[in-house]
């Protein structure tokens, strides 16, 4: 399979998080501070509450495949020829139904991909950066 | 609003080409003047413009035609395809209604080939460039594609049906001077072209195009004496989602549920008039499963049914519900919803030669962008 070398932008430090936890296995998302219920992705402003805040909240390693595709070219800003192909999940945490994760796929057989397979975090190396990436569970 | 109160009176574009040599203005103007034109109108006439909000204003527009003076303009607030069709018409025929002008000028340009083409507003958005980006999920075609795999495993969904929404546009191309692909496609042709981001070929995605298009909105009673037979403006329909741009592609509940049917039934509603009544449909076709999609949200087959009824040719020519007679935007060229109103107005007044839908009395509309959608029903007069 391919990796597309794209780091993160960062324009500013609000996913910082979301890396920090990749690069220990581990996958982090948004959640109201309050009441703990997920907000994905991290919205400027929670919607209909503009004073609530965010926290970072862990969730479930594992994980469904919402859906998929296989990507034969890239466009992605700048060259990637040489990057493709490679297939990107939507996946959904078990503990965070209809928060929706892009991630790598990755498994010996890319053609196994489905809409519902199980599938477990596996974060890839891509360049000198790390980004989310799921294995058949 | 009420029905049959507004028509569009001229029409006008410049040739669909995949990189021009006219600058975004040029083919504006062009497409304007040749618009006015159409109506049976000078420049002068023109006292009220609906721009898009990514497009040249309307004091650029009316200084380079000439036009001081102008008691109406508006920016349409919704992207893609439903700015220049039901955003833009909703708009003028709110204006018109009220008295303030009488011919409203929609001019649209469009310019694939730019700089950062038509991806750059994407990779702006801070969350898809430090979540999607990164693994790869970017681009019109990919978040797209998605739809469609989510599609096939809710609904079933196979190649065949798939193609056959491509094969279908073309076919309607070909009968078409002007579409930008002309050669005749069959399923290995279909399956000849390159693979994009599965399943999406090239030949499922909307072209690259470089052009202008514009179209005059006059009050009814004022178009009495236009050079056309009048299409009036029979039915508006608007929809929206609450997502914006930065989460549309992932976080909805269903990735592919635009609010078509919202739209549809509004238009409906105003027009009196069911998905039945319908002799034809231009469906905005960014890609081949956003116009299957729609087809169903639109009424013309049941929830689910769109790969099968494009598959049994029911939109091919002599089908019984002809969609996207010059082509659409997968084949004829595209300009985001405009080119398909325009085609929708030359095949109710009975100019299309060959591609010529027989009596053609009411045609429907629609546009997707962003997470708004708009249907409009035009009915010759």
């Amino acid at each position: 399979m391919g990796i597309p070398i794209q780091p993160p932008r960062f324009d500013t430090d609000l996913l910082k998080p979301f890396y920090e936890g990749l690069a220990k296995g581990e996958l982090w998302l948004t959640a109201d501070a309050e009441t703990g219920a997920w907000i994905w992705y991290p919205p400027e402003i929670v919607p209909g509450r503009p004073h609530a805040t965010l926290a970072w909240r862990r969730a479930s390693e594992t994980g469904v495949v919402y859906t998929f595709t296989r990507v034969e070219r890239s466009l992605l800003p700048g060259d990637h020829k040489a990057e493709v192909p490679f297939t990107v999940v939507l996946v959904e945490p078990d503990d965070a139904p209809g928060c929706r994760v892009p991630g790598l796929f990755v498994a010996a057989d890319e053609a196994s991909v489905a809409c519902g397979l199980k599938v477990r975090l596996h974060p890839v190396q891509a360049g000198d950066h790390v980004v989310a990436g799921f294995a058949p569970a | 609003m009420q029905p049959g109160r507004v028509a569009i009176t001229g029409v006008g574009e410049t040739p669909m080409v995949r990189a021009s040599k006219q600058s975004l203005l040029e083919m504006t103007v062009e497409a304007s003047l040749a618009a006015i034109a159409d109506a049976g109108l000078r420049p002068q006439d023109i006292d009220g413009f609906v721009v898009n909000r990514n497009s040249h204003s309307a004091d650029e527009l009316g200084f380079a035609m000439g036009i001081e003076r102008r008691p109406f303009s508006a920016i349409t607030d919704t992207v893609g395809g439903t700015g220049p069709t039901g955003s833009a018409l909703t708009l003028a025929q709110l204006a018109i209604e009220a008295g303030l002008c009488r011919h409203v000028l929609v001019p649209y340009g469009f310019q694939a080939t730019r700089p950062g083409g038509p991806y750059g507003f994407h990779s702006r958005e801070p969350l898809k460039a430090d979540l999607e980006m990164p693994v790869g999920f970017f681009g019109q075609a990919t978040y797209f594609a998605a739809m469609a795999n989510r599609y096939a495993h809710e609904y079933g969904l196979s190649e065949e049906q798939l193609a056959a929404v491509s094969i279908t546009f073309r076919k309607w191309a070909t009968l078409t001077p002007g579409a930008q692909k002309r050669e005749p496609m069959d399923l290995d042709a279909y399956r000849a072209s390159p693979m994009i981001s599965t399943p999406f070929r090239v030949a499922d995605c909307c072209l690259m195009t470089d052009a202008g298009a514009a179209y005059v909105v006059s009050r009814a009673d004022a178009a009495a004496d236009a050079p056309h037979p009048r299409v009036l403006v029979q039915g508006l329909g608007l929809g929206t989602t609450g997502y914006p741009q930065s989460i549309m592609f992932t976080q909805p509940a269903s990735i592919f549920d635009y609010p078509g049917r919202e739209s549809a039934a509004q238009a409906f509603a105003m027009a009196g008039v069911g998905a039945k009544d319908l002799d034809l449909a231009q469906i905005y076709d960014g890609f081949s499963i956003s116009a299957l999609v729609q087809t169903e949200q639109l009424g013309l087959c049941d929830e689910g049914q769109g790969g099968r009824f494009y598959a049994e040719g029911h939109a091919m020519p002599g089908g019984r519900m002809p969609v996207n007679t010059s082509g659409g935007h997968m084949s004829g060229g595209y300009l985001p919803g405009i080119t398909l109103l325009i085609e929708g107005v030359r095949q109710l007044r009975g100019q299309r030669g060959e591609a010529q839908v027989p009596d053609a009395k009411l045609c429907a509309v629609t546009g997707l962008g962003g997470n708004s959608h708009a249907t409009t029903i035009l009915a010759r007069s």
